[in-house]
């Protein structure tokens, strides 16, 4: 059939014009008839949702009264915030005496001014502060934390702290202000600056050793009041649980995660068969078993308390995880670059720790944030087996005498604190992610 | 190892090689498995004997025979009976299972389907859909399953009526309720001509197996399309209801009525099971509705419009271009998310539903004691189960790997 047509086509409509609001609506709410009614069925309901939530919350809402019946006379229906405000200590420190609360505030902005140098300009040797985050400022804030008397290795340790953030603070303040070094400037004041290498690498040891030496002999004096882990509770708990298993699931992922990649046959079928294992039982059968089994497992009069038992097995299950996550990671770099890096002469730790781990781990940032958040959640758990955490001291609330029954208002308090610190984990690590990528994959 | 060969090419001289005992990769790598396996084997041998010690000075013993001895205790919800005092601890291992089966399989069909729903809308051209979706997501994983499973506990208990104020949802017909307790449906019961259905049920099923295959065939042979939807729904449905009502409707209703202090006959699902059921499917959807977005984004925009192009409308579009192939990319995510939901259903000994966990590692525990086997035994169900699925998954891969894109 042939078809010619005699007149000219009418001229297409315009598109529409996406830059003035109406427009945009148009395009993208409202472009067919079907999704114009889904938008104001949607819009209907969002409105009547938002508008029970706020009276719930805002509008009928008690934020003064001494007890649950107080709040039901002054609104029935709205939520009952005066419950939750006079918990409020409870929740961030559980049962943490309340004259020594300042030790866990000090040991949380002790945390932050150790981490602030990562995220400074300017500032030289970010690796050693992450690095010395994890395997120093533990035993600082555990003594903070727990008090008591304190042995000669952790003696030793609180002292190696102590001088490690003072040195790390000056060096970040030098670098974030002058854009020097601490290294360059104490050798500098000294005058040796035409000195060789080692004699600097020794004057710098010396100096160092000195600092130890004072600091040691200045902390025989400290002694703080013990302070028992089973009033040790809240926001508190669940934090120290969380940044434990953070701090050791990471390096203890990727070294499952090498020794699962390993051509020594003994070494990767044990660490396939231990990743497995942990991956396919629910984490609630192993904090389980690590409450009834520890004690059977340990040789006799070695007792564990359940912290620290609970801490073992989340951190051991979290590093399953992790293997798997870092080893997704090493599975995305290019055979080249393993070939390059033993063509350049370097051994199976340097070419891990120097080309491989690197680039592997800036691919894998969103997985790692995604289990580190997990994590976070998965420290709900440990209400479950009798630990005093976030969670459990909401649920306390509903059973005390003056707030009886307060579910809704704790379990949405719990449930805003958690969504406010994933989400933002989660959008840190999207901005990670986008300013640490080099333009190629 | 490493001598000087003179071959033919006698002006390349090797250079001599020392054997070097400490530097040979081979005999490095022979000490370092030694060393591994040593360490690990002594770990196992010092954990085996400290735990026989500790038996031994607890008077406790080893050994399955507590299996066979009658559980004192009876779980609040069961699907096959339970005498309590007379059936043993291993009924109370296969409710245990059958239970977090059943709850698993409920919440996987149901946040399947929620999840797909969620990820389509997220694409969706509509940017209030497609927000609202989002917000939906963006809640559901960043807020703890177990707080959400509590919340759906508590705040049931706190919206759902009294016993004798129970809601009828059959609008007054008096079929199913819903109350504090739980929710009752009624429960069919099978008369003596069922068996014919059900024949007709498989026949009907064959039938339009074979119905779409022909239809297949003749679209692939003359180009011409048959309707699918239709006939298929029509022989599904359509023969076995024949057969049912011609004999006799032989199928009766269990129906729930209220005697006393509580409802008597049909089925029930207490309140626990339902809180437990609603958070695991909003919690895991989420995921898998951004399983499947990604999965969608995954296939190349040309794909799509090269199918709009030879002028296939946008549903044939989606049903034949686009979710084909984005299946493999959402399949991997969606199964382990199943596994998912099978683990995370422990959780619900927070609120006391009998799963596994709650009836068998915690209830008979304490009863009963030997923790190593009935935490071996609890571990173990778990770890068969995982490892059937990624099985499955193992088998869906090497089949879609044939169709390489």
């Amino acid at each position: 059939m042939a078809y010619v047509s005699t007149k000219p086509t009418p001229p297409r409509k315009p598109p529409l014009n996406e830059s003035t609001p109406l427009g945009w609506l148009k395009v993208n709410m409202f472009d067919t008839l079907f999704s114009s009614v889904l938008s104001i069925l949607v819009l209907i309901a969002i409105f009547f949702s938002l508008k029970s939530m706020l009276t719930w919350g805002f509008i009928d809402g008690v934020w003064i009264a001494e007890t649950r019946r107080e709040c039901f006379q002054i609104s029935i229906d709205g939520a009952c915030w005066a419950g939750i405000i006079a918990w409020m200590d409870s929740i961030f420190y559980g049962l943490y005496p309340r004259d020594e609360i300042w030790r866990i505030n000090l040991g949380g902005i002790l945390l932050v001014i150790w981490m602030v140098p990562l995220w400074l300009p300017r500032v030289q040797g970010k690796v050693f502060v992450g690095f010395s985050a994890v395997a120093l400022y533990p035993f600082l804030a555990g003594y903070l934390f727990s008090g008591g008397d304190k042995g000669i290795f952790v003696q030793v340790m609180i002292a190696g702290a102590i001088v490690c953030l003072v040195a790390l603070t000056i060096n970040a303040a030098l670098g974030y202000f002058k854009n020097a070094n601490l290294p360059n400037v104490i050798i500098d004041r000294l005058g040796k600056n035409d000195a060789p290498e080692k004699q600097k690498r020794n004057i710098l040891l010396g100096v160092l050793a000195a600092c130890l030496v004072a600091v040691f002999i200045w902390q025989l004096s400290w002694v703080e009041k013990s302070i028992s882990w089973t009033r040790w509770g809240g926001l508190f708990l669940t934090f120290v649980i969380a940044g434990i298993g953070i701090a050791s699931a990471l390096p203890g992922g990727i070294l499952l995660a090498l020794g699962r990649r390993s051509k020594l046959k003994a070494v990767s079928f044990l660490s396939m068969g231990f990743i497995e294992v942990f991956r396919s039982v629910p984490l609630i059968t192993v904090l389980f078993m690590a409450t009834t089994m520890f004690p059977l497992f340990m040789p006799e009069g070695f007792v564990l308390n359940k912290l620290a038992q609970v801490i073992i097995a989340v951190c051991l299950f979290n590093a399953c995880y992790m293997a798997e996550t870092v080893r997704a990671g090493l599975q995305a770099i290019p055979k080249g670059q393993f070939e390059g890096a033993h063509t350049i002469g370097l051994g199976y730790w340097g070419t891990m720790g120097l080309i491989i781990m690197p680039q592997a781990l800036k691919h894998m940032i969103p997985n790692i944030v995604g289990s580190f958040i997990g994590l976070l959640k998965d420290t709900t758990l440990v209400s479950i087996i009798g630990l005093f955490d976030l969670l459990n001291i909401l649920r306390t609330i509903s059973r005390d005498k003056p707030w009886l029954g307060l579910h809704q208002e704790t379990l949405v308090f719990g449930a805003l604190l958690f969504f406010v610190l994933c989400f933002a984990m989660s959008k840190y690590s999207r901005h990670l992610e986008v300013k640490l990528s080099t333009g190629h994959k | 190892m490493a001598t000087g060969d003179s071959g033919s090419e006698a002006a390349r001289v090797k250079p001599q090689e020392k054997f070097n005992f400490f530097q040979d990769e081979r005999v490095r790598s022979i000490f370092f498995q030694i060393l591994t396996v040593s360490v690990v084997v002594w770990l196992v041998w010092f954990l085996a004997s400290n735990t026989a010690q500790n038996l031994e000075k607890r008077g406790l013993s080893f050994g399955f025979e507590f299996l066979g001895v009658a559980a004192p205790f009876d779980p609040d919800f069961k699907l096959i009976s339970f005498t309590p005092g007379v059936d043993t601890y291993s009924r109370i291992f296969w409710i245990g299972v059958l239970n977090t089966l059943y709850v698993s399989f409920l919440a996987i069909i149901g946040m399947s389907f929620l999840g797909f729903s969620l990820g389509i809308m997220r694409l969706s051209n509509n940017w209030l859909i497609s927000r609202v979706a989002l917000a939906y997501i963006e809640i559901a994983r960043n807020v703890p399953l177990l707080i959400q499973i509590i919340f759906w506990y508590s705040v049931v208990y706190a919206i759902l009526p009294r016993l004798k104020q129970s809601l009828d949802l059959s609008g007054g017909a008096e079929l199913a309720f819903l109350n504090i307790r739980g929710l009752y449906v009624p429960w069919p019961v099978p008369g003596d001509l069922l068996w014919m259905t059900l024949v007709a049920l498989v026949v009907s099923v064959i039938a339009t197996y074979l119905y779409r295959r022909w239809a297949q065939k003749r679209q692939d042979e003359t180009g011409e399309s048959f309707p699918m939807f239709l006939p298929s729904v029509g022989i599904l449905l359509g023969l076995p209801a024949i057969v049912f009502l011609t004999t006799g409707s032989p199928l009766a209703w269990d129906v729930p009525a209220l005697q006393g202090f509580n409802f008597v006959g049909g089925a029930s699902l207490p309140r626990a099971f339902i809180a437990l059921l609603m958070a695991l499917i909003f919690y895991h959807s989420a995921y898998l509705a951004e399983a499947v977005r990604a999965g969608v984004l995954s296939v190349n925009k040309g794909q799509t419009e090269a199918a709009l192009a030879i002028g296939l409308r946008p549903g044939k579009v989606l049903s034949l271009v686009t979710i084909p192939q984005a299946m493999p990319a959402i399949v991997p995510p969606m199964i382990s998310l199943w596994m998912n939901v099978v683990k995370n259903s422990s959780l619900a000994t927070a609120i006391g539903y009998a799963d596994l966990v709650a009836v068998y590692m915690q209830t008979s525990l304490n009863t009963a004691g030997h923790a190593i086997e009935i935490v071996g035994m609890t571990m173990g169900f778990y770890m068969i189960t995982s490892l059937t699925i990624s099985w499955l998954l193992n088998i869906y891969n090497k089949r879609v790997q044939l169709v390489e894109r």
